[in-house]
C-alpha cells in the first residue's frame, strides 16, 4: 500500500501511526462499521433509511455544533435539553398570529437562548462556578419555568414554517441537513478562520496565558456558552420541527449525548483542542449506531447496551492512538 | 470547634440554613413541627445520603458517577425479581446485590484507570449499558419482597428510622477512614493533584479503584433499601440521584475541582435538600416552583462557597 505524501511529509518519518489514529480513527471506525452494516443488511442500505438517518442526524449534531465551543474552552453544557424544550414549547405559543407565528417564534426563542447564555457564561467566569453546577442549575432554573408556564401540559401546533424545516425536504435533501450545513459552516470558519476561533483555543489550551497575552477570556468564555445557548435554541426549534408535536421534555438526552458525540468525535474535555467537524462526525456516529441497533433487530433495550459499549470502545480506540479522550 | 467551623465555612452556612428552614417551617405549618414528620424527613433522606456520601469520596478524587440511576434500576430489579417474595432467598440476593455494586465500581473504576478517559464519560457509558441490561432483565417491575423485609425502609429503632441510622455509621466511618487513615490522605491528596500524587508514588490505581468500589457498593445499598421500601425494584425508575446527589454535595461545600470537601457537609447537605422539598409540600409549593428553587440554592450555595480558581489555570 503507498503512504499518501501528505502524512508522509507531515512527520518527517514513514507514518506517525498516532496521528493518523488521532485524526482518521474514528473516521474508519465509522466507514467500517456502515459498510458492514450496509453489507449485512439490506434494510439500511435503502435509501429511505439512508434519508432518515440524515434528517435524524441534524438536531443532535447542531447542539454538537454549541457544546463543542464550550467544550473547547473547557466548559460543559448540561442546559442544552431544557434550551431545546423550551423552543419546542415557545413554538407553539403563537397559535393565533398566521403568518407572524414563525418570526415571532424565532424572535422569542432567540431572546430566551441569549439570556441562558449570558447566565451560564456569566456564572462560570464572573462567579467561577464550575460549569457542570452553573449549566445544571440553569437547566433546573428554566425547566421549573417552562413546566410553571405550560403548567405541565403543553399543547398547540407548530408552525408550518418549522415544520418544514424539521421534516421537509428540498431536491431530495432534508430541509434540516441544509441548516447543519449553513450553521456548520459558520461555526467552522468562526473557530478556524478568525482572531475568535483563535482566541477560543488559546483560552482552551490555557486560560492563564491567554490572559497574559491579553485575550480577554471572560468574554470569551461568555461567547461561546451564548453560542451553544442560541444553536440549542435553533436545534430545539428543528427537532420539534421534525416531530412536530410537543411535550416538555423535547431534546431530553441531548445534553450528554452531545456531549458524548464531540468527545467521540476528537474534541479533548480538557480543552482546547479538536474540531467542531470532529463533533459533527461523533453526532453521525451515534446517529447510525441507534439505526444499526433497530435494523439489525435487536430489541430496543440492547441499543442502550450497544451504545455504551461503543462510547468506550471509540474512547479507547482514540486511548490507544495516544489520542485526546480525556 | 470554632476554630473547624472557620476552615469549613460552608458547614455553617448549611447549618444556619437549616435552623432558619426548620424556624420557618414550625412558624407556618403545624404538620411540620410534628415529630412524626422529622422521621418522615429522616427515612425519606436515607437513599439520597447513601448515594451523595459515595458521590463525595467521588468527587474529591476529581471524578463524578452519572451512572447511579442506572444501577439502581438494574440492581433494584434484580433483587426484587430473582427474591420474588420468598424469605429463604432474601439474604443471599442481598449480599449478591452488594457484591453486584461492588464489581460494577471496579468496572468503571478499571475502565477509567485503564483507558484514562474522564470519568464523566465513562460513567455515561456505564449507565446506557445498565440501563439497557435493566430493561432487557425486564421492561416493569417485577417480583416483590417476602414479609418482615420491609424493615429496612420503614423500620425504627428507639424511634430512629433503620435507614438513617445506617447512612449516620456509614458515614461515620466513611469520615473516619478520609480523616485518620493512610487511604484517606491518599484520597485527598490525589483529588487535589493527581499529578504530583502519582509522581510522589502513591499508588493511584488503587486509590480510584477503591472510591469507585465504594460508590457502587453505596448504589447496591440505597437499591436495597428502595425495594424494602417500595416493594418492589422498578427497571425504569429515574430518582434523580446523579444529579441529586452532586446537588447534596455542591451544598455541602465539596468542590468539584477536588482535593476538598467532608462528609459532614455532604450529610448536612442531604438534610437541607430533603427538609427545603418537605416544607415547600407543607406550604403547597408545585414542584414546578420547587425546581426553581432547587436550582437558585445550587447557584448561591456554589457562588457563596467559590474559590479564584482560574489562575491557577
Amino acid at each position: 500500500m503507498r503512504t499518501t505524501p501528505f502524512l508522509a511529509d507531515r512527520s518527517g518519518k514513514q507514518i506517525d501511526v498516532v496521528a493518523v489514529i488521532e485524526r482518521y480513527g474514528l473516521l474508519a471506525f465509522c466507514a467500517v462499521l456502515v459498510l458492514l452494516t450496509a453489507a449485512v443488511s439490506p434494510a439500511f442500505r435503502s435509501s429511505t433509511n439512508l434519508q432518515n438517518v440524515l434528517t435524524n442526524v441534524a438536531p443532535l449534531a447542531i447542539i454538537v455544533l454549541g457544546q463543542s465551543m464550550v467544550i473547547l474552552v473547557r466548559g460543559f453544557d448540561l442546559s442544552v435539553s431544557s434550551v431545546m424544550a423550551t423552543a419546542a414549547v415557545i413554538a407553539t405559543q403563537f397559535e393565533g398570529a398566521g403568518g407572524l407565528a414563525f418570526p415571532l417564534t424565532l424572535l422569542v426563542t432567540l431572546v430566551m437562548s441569549l439570556i441562558v447564555g449570558l447566565a451560564n457564561g456569566f456564572l462560570v467566569t464572573k462567579r467561577d462556578m464550575s460549569p457542570f453546577l452553573a449549566t445544571l442549575a440553569t437547566m433546573i432554573v428554566l425547566q421549573g419555568l417552562r413546566f410553571a408556564w405550560t403548567r405541565g401540559a403543553p399543547s398547540g401546533r407548530v408552525p408550518p414554517e418549522l415544520q418544514l424545516i424539521g421534516a421537509g425536504q428540498f431536491f431530495g435533501v432534508p430541509v434540516n441537513l441544509l441548516v447543519l450545513a449553513v450553521l456548520t459552516l459558520i461555526v467552522w470558519v468562526a473557530l478556524a478562520k478568525t482572531p475568535f476561533g483563535r482566541r477560543v483555543y488559546m483560552v482552551g489550551g490555557g486560560p492563564r496565558a491567554a490572559e497574559l497575552v491579553g485575550v480577554n477570556v471572560d468574554r470569551t468564555v461568555i461567547a461561546c456558552y451564548v453560542a451553544s445557548a442560541v444553536l440549542a435554541g435553533i436545534g430545539g426549534l428543528v427537532l420539534v420541527g421534525y416531530v412536530s408535536g410537543v411535550d416538555n421534555w423535547v431534546g431530553r438526552g441531548y445534553e450528554l449525548d452531545s456531549i458524548v458525540a464531540a468527545v467521540m468525535g476528537g474534541v479533548a474535555l480538557s480543552g482546547g483542542r479538536g474540531s467542531v467537524l470532529g463533533g459533527i462526525l461523533g453526532a453521525f456516529l451515534l446517529t447510525v449506531i441507534f439505526n444499526i441497533v433497530l435494523l439489525l433487530g435487536f430489541p430496543v433495550q440492547l441499543q442502550f447496551v450497544v451504545k455504551g459499549l461503543i462510547i468506550i470502545l471509540a474512547m479507547a480506540v482514540y486511548r490507544l492512538g495516544g489520542g485526546a479522550a480525556g | 470547634m470554632i476554630g473547624y467551623f472557620r476552615r469549613n465555612p460552608a458547614l455553617l452556612g448549611v447549618l444556619s440554613l437549616i435552623v432558619l428552614l426548620t424556624v420557618i417551617g414550625c412558624l407556618f405549618s403545624k404538620d411540620f413541627r410534628s415529630v412524626q414528620n422529622f422521621q418522615n424527613v429522616f427515612e425519606q433522606s436515607a437513599p439520597l445520603a447513601f448515594t451523595a456520601l459515595g458521590q463525595t469520596v467521588v468527587i474529591i478524587t476529581r471524578g463524578i458517577d452519572l451512572s447511579i440511576d442506572a444501577q439502581i434500576a438494574l440492581l433494584s430489579s434484580l433483587a426484587s425479581g430473582i427474591v420474588d417474595s420468598d424469605a429463604q432467598r432474601a439474604i443471599p440476593v442481598v449480599l449478591g446485590v452488594l457484591a453486584l455494586g461492588v464489581i460494577i465500581g471496579l468496572i468503571t473504576g478499571g475502565l477509567i484507570v485503564a483507558l484514562r478517559i474522564h470519568a464523566l464519560i465513562v460513567t455515561l457509558g456505564m449507565a446506557a449499558i445498565l440501563q439497557g441490561l435493566a430493561l432487557l432483565y425486564t421492561l416493569t417491575p417485577v417480583g416483590g419482597i417476602p414479609d418482615g423485609y420491609d424493615f429496612f425502609g420503614y423500620g425504627r429503632v428507639l424511634g430512629v428510622p433503620v435507614g438513617m441510622a445506617l447512612a449516620v455509621v456509614l458515614f461515620a466511618i466513611v469520615g473516619f477512614v478520609l480523616t485518620y487513615t493512610r487511604l484517606g490522605r491518599q484520597i485527598y491528596a490525589f483529588g487535589g493533584d493527581p499529578r504530583a500524587a502519582t509522581m510522589a508514588g502513591l499508588p493511584t490505581t488503587r486509590v480510584i479503584l477503591f472510591t469507585y468500589c465504594l460508590m457502587g457498593l453505596l448504589t447496591a445499598v440505597t437499591a436495597v433499601f428502595l425495594v424494602s421500601r417500595l416493594g418492589v425494584g422498578n427497571p425504569v425508575a429515574d430518582g434523580g440521584f446523579n444529579l441529586g446527589s452532586i446537588t447534596a454535595v455542591v451544598i455541602g461545600g465539596t468542590m468539584l475541582t477536588g482535593g476538598r470537601g467532608s462528609v459532614l457537609g455532604t450529610l448536612l447537605g442531604v438534610f437541607m435538600v430533603q427538609l427545603l422539598n418537605n416544607l415547600l409540600n407543607f406550604l403547597d409549593v408545585s414542584t414546578f416552583y420547587q425546581w426553581m428553587i432547587q436550582g437558585a440554592i445550587v447557584i448561591v450555595a456554589v457562588s457563596l462557597y467559590v474559590e479564584r480558581r482560574r489562575t491557577r489555570a
